[in-house]
This record gives C-alpha cells, sequence and structure tokens, in this order.
C-alpha cells in the first residue's frame, strides 16, 4: 500500500479509530498494529508475508535461546545463524541473479563461454529494511546491550510495524521495541505534529519528487540528445527527486507513527546543506548509516588503529553501503565514489569538523554548493542504467558541449513543469533553511504553513500517474 | 486529548478544503467563460448558431479536414468540434453538448479511422476532463457515471466537490485556468474554426501499399450517434480518415460515406501512421469538398 494513495487514506483513519479504542488493553493494541501492518504488507503481494513472518519467528527465537545460553560458542552459533538466514534472504531474493550475470560476464571475459540460468526473482518490498533491523535485534541481545523480549507480539509488531515497514528508518530494536511494551497515552500536539510531518513529506513526494521525475526520466533514457547543461541540471533534478522520494516516504513514516504515539528516528537532516561529504552522511539516511557505523564500521575497529585499517574500513562500509542499494555495479561505483571523496576528510582529520555546529554562516555557502556538485555528479551513477551509461552521461556532461536548456522550455507542459519545479524547490529551501538556522532536526509547519503546503500539494503534485517511491526497489 | 486533536484536525481540513473548493470553483468558473478547450470554445467564441457542417471525432478528425478550406470550397459555414485522444463515446457527448447550447446544424461528420469505426470498446478518454467546468449539467454528469474506475469517480463527484477534479487534473486544469486569466482568448492548440494541423516533417517519399480491411461499423456509439442526429433532425456522414497502410472497404449502411482511407498514398504526407501532415490535410479537405458535390450531397442548411 502506498501512501499517497487512495486505498492508505482509507486504511489509515480506520487504523487509527480502532487502535485508540483499544487503548486500555496493551497487548490487543499490539495485536491489532501486528494485523494492520500485515494487511498493509499483504496489499501489495500477500505471499512475501510468510517472509516476514519467518524473519520474525527466527529472530525472536534465537533471541530467547541466547538469553538461556551462556556458552560463547553456542552464543556465536545462534548469531551466525540469524545473519546467515536474514543476509541469506536477502542474497537470494536481491543478488542472486546479479551473481549469476557477473561470473557469467566474468567467464566470458577471460574466454570461457558458460551458460547458467538465472532465475525469475521477485523482490520483496523493503527485505533490506525489515533484515537489517530484525540483525540489529540479535546483535545486541548477542552484545548484551539489549535484553531479549519474550512477547512475541511485541517483537513480531517490532519488525512488522507499518510506517517504516517497507522503507524505513530502519529502527534499532532498542529504541522501538520497548515502545511496545509500555502502554501509550495519546497526545494531541505530538500527534499533530505527525500530520504537519506527513503534509511536509507528502509535498516533498508529490510536488518535488514526481514533477522532478518529468525531467529526470527524459534526460536519463536519452541523455546522448542533451546539452551539457542540461545533462547537468538532469543530475540535479534527480539529485532533488530521490531526496525528495525518500525523505519525503521518512517524514510520512515518523509522521504516521507519531499518530500511533510511536517515536522514529530522524532520517534525513537536511543533507543539502551539507558543508562537506562527511556532514553529508551524518545528515543523509542516517538509519542506515548508523547501522554501518554501528554494526560493521565499529566492530572492523573503526577509526582506532594504523591509519591503513581505517581507510580499510571506510571503503568496506561504503561498498557495502553502495551495493546495499541495489544489485547493480552502479551502486557499488556510487558507494566507491563516496568514499573516495570521504577519505582525504579521514586523512586529513577533517570527517568530524562540523559535528558540533548544525546552524550555517553565510560564509560557509560555497562549501554547500560545492559539495552538492560533487554529492550530484556521484548521484548519475546511482540513476543509471549502467556504468558505461553513468561515464557517458558524466563525460557528456563536462565536455561542455552547449549551454542550452530547450527541454525546459520546448513544450507549454515543459515550462509548466519547470515553473512547478523551480517554484516547490524554492519553498523546500527556504523552509530547511529556516529551520537549520533554528537548529531543529526537521521542518516544524505552523497551523498556516500547513494549510499553505497541502494547497501546494493540491495544485501542483502529481495525482494522475505517480512514481512509485524509489527506495521500494531496494 | 483525542477530542483535542478532532478539533484541530477538523478545523484544519475545513480550513484546507474551504480554500481549494474556492480555488478550484475559481478555476473551473474561468475556463467555462474561456475558449482554451473545445467545450468552451464552442460556447464562447463561435457565435453562430446555424452551420452546414459540424466535424466530431478524435486527433485524426481535427488533423484531417479543415473546415476552413472545406468552407471556402463550397460556400458553407462549418466548425471543427473533434478533441484529440478521445473516442466515441466522447463524440456523442461533443454532439449533445453542441445541441444543448441551441445549436444547429445539417450534417454532422463523424470522422475517424477505420479501426475506430469497429472498435467495439467504450471507454472514458483522457481527455475528457475537458467537459469537467459542464460537471453539473445532466448530460456531462450521467456522461462520467455510465463508466467506472477512480478517474470517472473522481470527475463525476467533482460536481459536488471541484477539488477532487481540479487537483486530479491540477496541470489540465487549474494551470490553464491561470493562463485563461490573462488571455481568455488563448485556445489549446486549434484555430478560430476548430482546426489544428501537424507540420511537415520531410519524411522521404514512398507510395503506400495497402491491404485492404472491411469496415463493419461494429461500434456501438455510429448507431448511438445517429440515433441523436435522427432525433434532431441532423443527417450523419461518416469520414474514414487516411490511414497508410489500409484501404478500408465499407459495408453498405444507411447513412452517407466519405471513404479517405486510400485517398493519400504516399508516406510522406503522413505526421505519423495516423495523422497527415498539413500537405496531407490540404489534399483531404480538397477532395472531401469534391467528393460531396459528386456524391450530391447538399451541405447547405439555408
Amino acid at each position: 500500500m502506498l501512501f499517497n494513495s487512495i486505498d492508505f487514506a482509507v486504511f489509515l483513519p480506520l487504523v487509527f479509530l480502532v487502535y485508540w479504542c483499544l487503548q486500555r488493553h496493551l497487548k490487543s493494541q499490539n495485536t491489532f498494529l501486528v494485523l494492520a501492518s500485515y494487511i498493509f504488507y499483504g496489499w501489495w503481494d500477500w505471499r512475501f508475508l510468510s517472509l516476514i513472518l519467518f524473519s520474525t519467528v527466527v529472530d525472536y527465537t534465537i533471541g530467547l535461546r541466547l538469553k538461556s545460553q551462556d556458552g560463547l560458542k553456542q552464543r556465536k552459533a545462534l548469531l551466525w545463524t540469524s545473519i546467515i538466514v536474514n543476509i541469506g534472504l536477502l542474497m537470494f531474493f536481491k543478488y542472486f541473479n546479479f551473481f549469476v550475470d557477473s561470473f557469467v560476464t566474468a567467464f566470458t571475459f577471460f574466454g570461457v563461454d558458460i551458460q547458467a540460468r538465472t532465475l525469475d526473482i521477485i523482490l520483496p518490498v523493503g527485505i533490506s529494511f525489515y533484515t537489517f533491523q530484525t540483525l540489529s535485534y540479535t546483535i545486541d541481545v548477542y552484545k548484551g546491550k539489549l535484553k531479549p523480549t519474550t512477547d512475541f507480539i511485541q517483537f513480531a509488531a517490532f519488525v512488522s510495524f507499518f510506517p517504516q515497514l517497507v522503507a524505513g528508518p530502519i529502527e534499532r530494536a532498542k529504541h522501538l521495541l520497548p515502545q511496545f511494551e509500555i502502554k501509550r497515552q495519546f497526545d494531541s500536539t505530538y500527534a499533530m505534529s505527525g500530520i504537519y510531518l506527513i503534509i511536509w513529506g507528502l509535498f516533498k513526494k508529490m510536488v518535488i519528487a514526481d514533477n522532478c521525475a518529468f525531467f529526470v526520466n527524459q534526460i536519463f533514457e536519452n541523455s546522448a540528445h542533451f546539452s551539457s547543461l542540461e545533462l547537468f541540471l538532469g543530475a540535479v533534478l534527480f539529485g532533488l527527486q530521490i531526496y525528495g522520494d525518500f525523505s519525503g516516504y521518512s517524514d510520512i513514516a515518523i509522521g504516521v507513527a507519531r499518530l500511533f504515539g510511536f517515536s522514529l528516528m530522524v532520517n534525513f537532516s537536511f543533507p543539502y546543506f551539507s558543508r562537506n561529504i562527511a556532514e553529508f552522511w551524518r545528515r543523509w539516511h542516517i538509519s542506515l548509516s548508523t547501522w554501518f557505523r554501528d554494526y560493521i564500521y565499529i566492530p572492523l575497529g573503526g577509526s582506532r588503529g594504523k591509519r591503513a585499517y581505517q581507510i580499510r574500513n571506510v571503503l568496506i562500509v561504503f561498498l557495502v553501503s553502495g551495493f546495499w542499494h541495489g544489485a547493480n555495479w552502479t551502486f557499488i561505483a556510487w558507494g566507491a565514489i563516496h568514499a573516495l571523496l570521504f577519505l582525504p576528510l579521514l586523512i586529513f582529520k577533517r570527517n568530524r569538523t562540523y559535528v558540533e555546529t548544525f546552524k550555517i554562516n553565510m560564509s560557509q555557502v560555497p562549501r554547500i554548493l560545492l559539495t552538492f556538485v560533487v554529492v550530484t555528479i556521484a548521484w548519475v551513477f546511482f540513476r543509471a542504467d549502467s556504468i558505461q551509461h553513468a561515464s557517458n552521461f558524466i563525460l557528456d556532461m563536462l565536455s561542455f558541449n552547449g549551454i542550452t536548456i530547450d527541454v525546459f522550455y520546448k513544450t507549454a507542459k515543459s515550462q509548466l513543469f519547470a515553473l512547478m519545479i523551480l517554484t516547490s524547490v524554492l519553498v523546500m529551501f527556504w523552509l530547511e533553511w529556516s529551520s537549520v538556522q533554528k537548529e531543529n532536526k526537521e521542518v516544524i509547519l505552523s497551523p498556516y504553513k500547513a494549510i499553505f503546503i497541502a494547497i501546494l500539494i493540491t495544485f501542483m503534485g502529481v495525482f494522475k500517474n505517480p512514481s512509485d517511491f524509489i527506495y521500494f526497489q531496494f | 486529548m483525542m477530542k483535542v486533536f478532532l478539533k484541530k484536525l477538523s478545523v484544519l481540513g475545513l480550513l484546507f478544503l474551504g480554500l481549494t473548493c474556492i480555488l478550484s470553483f475559481a478555476s473551473l468558473h474561468v475556463l467555462r467563460g474561456s475558449g482554451f478547450y473545445k467545450s468552451s470554445f464552442l460556447v464562447n467564441q463561435v457565435p453562430e448558431d446555424r452551420f452546414d457542417y459540424i466535424v466530431i471525432g478524435a486527433s485524426d478528425a481535427l488533423t484531417t479536414l479543415n473546415t476552413k478550406t472545406i468552407d471556402s470550397m463550397l460556400s458553407v459555414e462549418g466548425v471543427n468540434l473533434a478533441m484529440d485522444d478521445t473516442s466515441f463515446p466522447s463524440h456523442y457527448l461533443m454532439l449533445q453538448h453542441f445541441l444543448s447550447e441551441g445549436k444547429q446544424t445539417k450534417y454532422c461528420v463523424l470522422a475517424a479511422s477505420y479501426s475506430a469505426f469497429d472498435f467495439e470498446g467504450a471507454p472514458l478518454s483522457n481527455n475528457d476532463y475537458r467537459f469537467l467546468m459542464y460537471g453539473n449539467r445532466a448530460y456531462v454528469s450521467d456522461y462520467y457515471k455510465q463508466f467506472s474506475g477512480k478517474t470517472a469517480n473522481i470527475l463525476y463527484y467533482s460536481k459536488w466537490l471541484p477539488v477532487l477534479g481540479v487537483s486530479y487534473y491540477n496541470t489540465e486544469i487549474f494551470y490553464p485556468s491561470l493562463i485563461s486569466i490573462v488571455n481568455s482568448n488563448k485556445r489549446n492548440r486549434f484555430d478560430d474554426k476548430g482546426n489544428y494541423t501537424y507540420p511537415v516533417i520531410n519524411k522521404p517519399s514512398r507510395m503506400i501499399d495497402f491491404k485492404t480491411a472491411e469496415v463493419a461499423f461494429k461500434n456501438a456509439y455510429v448507431q448511438k450517434i445517429k440515433a441523436l442526429c435522427d432525433k434532431n433532425n441532423i443527417k450523419l456522414l461518416c469520414y474514414i480518415t487516411p490511414s497508410d497502410s489500409k484501404n478500408a472497404i465499407p459495408k453498405s449502411v444507411d447513412f452517407d460515406i466519405i471513404n479517405h482511407s486510400n485517398a493519400v498514398n504516399d508516406h510522406k504526407y503522413f505526421y505519423d501512421e495516423t495523422h497527415v501532415n498539413s500537405i496531407g490535410r490540404e489534399i483531404c479537405s480538397i477532395a472531401f469538398a469534391k467528393n460531396i458535390v459528386q456524391q450530391g450531397i447538399d451541405l447547405k442548411n439555408r
């Protein structure tokens, strides 16, 4: 079920009403949440509910066994069972065909012609998100950072909680699971903040992302026919599209969770105001980058030890992060580019420069623009169909073979879309800038601003042929 | 706490709904007074009430028959009411709309491709939103009501809640209404007689090898349009538009037919597979006028 669909507009108020009617019965409330979450997910394809249930049962059982098991060997075996099951599911559904194709290509390259069969596998929506979420539970229990839950319903609700089930934020068990253990009290101010966040998320998705898609699809699908400036603007628009799409989803998810009395972690904190790449990764997809930090980077040694190990750790994390996004070399290249942009900061110890300073000075604007440009160029790999396509796109973009921008005004429709994008992006950056200056972690709308934004959605949003959320494919 | 929340949400919702409904109503009002789409063009920019003929159809009708050429050759008065991306139910609706305005015509030229005359489906067309500003009229409302599905429901219920249709079709309704505020004479790609043409794109000359295709006029709306014409003393003339592959062989029927499926026999006169370019349009329009004379059809309504 999509957040920007009529189905969800009916589903949400119904679930909201029944949920709060069950306020006095925690167990019933949690059971109802599991049921609602399974309906939400099953609306897309009910067959894959079995995968969520399987993952839930496995990690719940392993959590309980870890509690009763003292032997290190046995505990390790249990942890590895969880890792193998979760990563195995992910590998099969997401990466099986990629590995087969890559092996065939590699053998062909060395002159060995082999025949291999790929499978017609459907990628279950959200598998990358919920497997990471359940894994974090088992790892935290193994490390003794978290007591395993003995309530299966609570655990099932934690794994399948519908607002963040299919595209995050990837919650930590330590943060979300205890919220299922305590009785939720309805707070109207908190719920209203959720409504405002939902409106803001819908604006970013339906107005910014979906309108940008109009040009992005044209430019990326026929990149050889556009001028350098059009290609650059196409990449910029993709950067805005993916930001509007994904951060919009996260905002809606956080807002919906607030309606049910839950707090989800901030996933995007104005990433396009970052002053360097390190700061960008502290502001972009925070739930994933902190997951990699806590469960891969730090266990590998993090920034401790020799410089060579630090560099290795950074490279591993960025490459794995790229690969997490999709079974394509383009994502790995995207991760590698970010690693190469990050490493100089690590080497010259500038990676934590802006940790304490959230607010921005006007004098820092050139750095923000520079960071935006390099992030934009890297996005080309993220959007392109292949490495070859991305390379050609960037080469054409850097060849300065023209500064025409015909694509944005060749028809009345193009002019209209260009105008809508310009207006909406200015509104977004205006509200985000003022939030950053107030050191808010999210855009906080007043009731009047919320109405203004809702009106913009009504008359500028894409309702007829909306694009799917991009991160559903991950 | 829940009461406070619901109260706040209701106030917010009502304010939002009120403002968007006012804007949507204003948007439809402006479009209703403009000539942007064919429906309001007919009402506001076509002062004549008595025509010798009108052309209804889809994009191939819009771009094949130039009423200005036909009028000058035959000294008659016609108007092209065809709309792109529409099908026979929309043509029927356009004829109803024409009649509801109190206008009269002697002939109704139903122009369509050979395949459209035999198409047995009756779907809602992509451009049927162009009647949204007349959604309160019974024939428009009934038209939307006969279809099922999300889009048809949005169009139908817009008569009570205009924001539904205006937001769903915001680029097609809301922004054209803003343009119409500035210039109420602005038309959406058609001239003052309702005609539009595709440019010549320098295709190489290549003769068309026509294959025959029988046309049995199986589309139920042909009979519906015929019945509506009969009821209003209008004669129906079916015009088969040029094809770049098929020579249509019409089965005998009880209305006049002009068959131009093979009238344009060179690819260079086509813009794409189903639309002739401006030269092809002139060939067809001249041939149409000649056929009218040859077949002894008296278009004149006075």
